[in-house]
């Protein structure tokens, strides 16, 4: 199955990449479907990660879909 | 009414705090968040803000709907800008109304402080002799 994943800021500098499919296992967790991205990107491990699917925080243990929007960003700072 | 968005156009703070006044309201606090230009002793020379734009309003709007069963206030707008901005242009507003002061006081203190951790919008400092991507200190985990 196929997910977008997009990056922003810190992270779309590391990765040079805004907006990527990837290929995952089907039913696989959250957790080690962004560790599979993440593998990808040696330079994200320097930093804290946050991740979301379909626009909401991850919690880590959901299954991912075929089609969804994955997002892996740093901590954020608006405001 | 309560309302959150995101725009890269210039903020009005006066007239974003008016659209929040209800009859029964005697006080709106607003917070103008603007571009520092000196932090931690270095200088800034302009901000570029980035955010996850649906994620991001859904964030705001789940912050408006939790400010408002936690404190006695009556309608709460929250307008972030984007883009590039100059020192001392407003990057934030955030307007409370409520029937007394001391609850929008609260309220919109609460609210900056949780969008500062939950919002996904990102800040990168541009300095004279480099660039960096903030990274929130009190981030969500």
């Amino acid at each position: 199955m196929k997910v977008q994943v997009l990056f922003f800021g810190a992270t779309a500098e590391e990765t040079g990449e805004r907006e990527i499919e990837v290929s995952l296992a089907e039913n696989i967790q959250a957790n080690e479907a962004f560790a599979e991205i993440v593998g990808k990107y040696p330079r994200l491990k320097s930093h804290k990660l946050l991740f979301a699917i379909n626009q909401e925080y991850a919690s880590g243990d959901e299954i991912v879909k075929d089609g969804d929007e994955l997002a892996i960003f740093t901590a954020v700072s608006g405001g | 009414m309560d309302f959150c968005e995101i725009t890269t156009e210039t903020l009005d703070v006066g007239a974003i705090a008016r659209r929040v006044v209800p009859a029964n309201c005697g006080a709106i606090v607003t917070l103008d968040g603007f571009v520092r230009q000196i932090t931690k002793g270095r200088e800034t020379l302009y901000l570029e803000y980035e955010g996850y734009e649906p994620m991001a309003l859904k964030e705001m709007e789940k912050l408006v709907a939790q400010v408002k069963t936690e404190f006695e206030i009556e309608n709460v707008g929250i307008v972030h800008r984007l883009g590039k901005l100059e020192i001392g242009e407003t990057s934030v507003v955030i307007s409370v109304a409520a029937p007394h002061r001391r609850h929008a006081f609260a309220a919109c203190e609460w609210l900056i402080k949780e969008l500062k951790r939950t919002v996904p919008i990102w800040k990168k400092e541009v300095y004279a002799d480099g660039e960096v991507w903030v990274e929130g200190e009190n981030a969500k985990n």
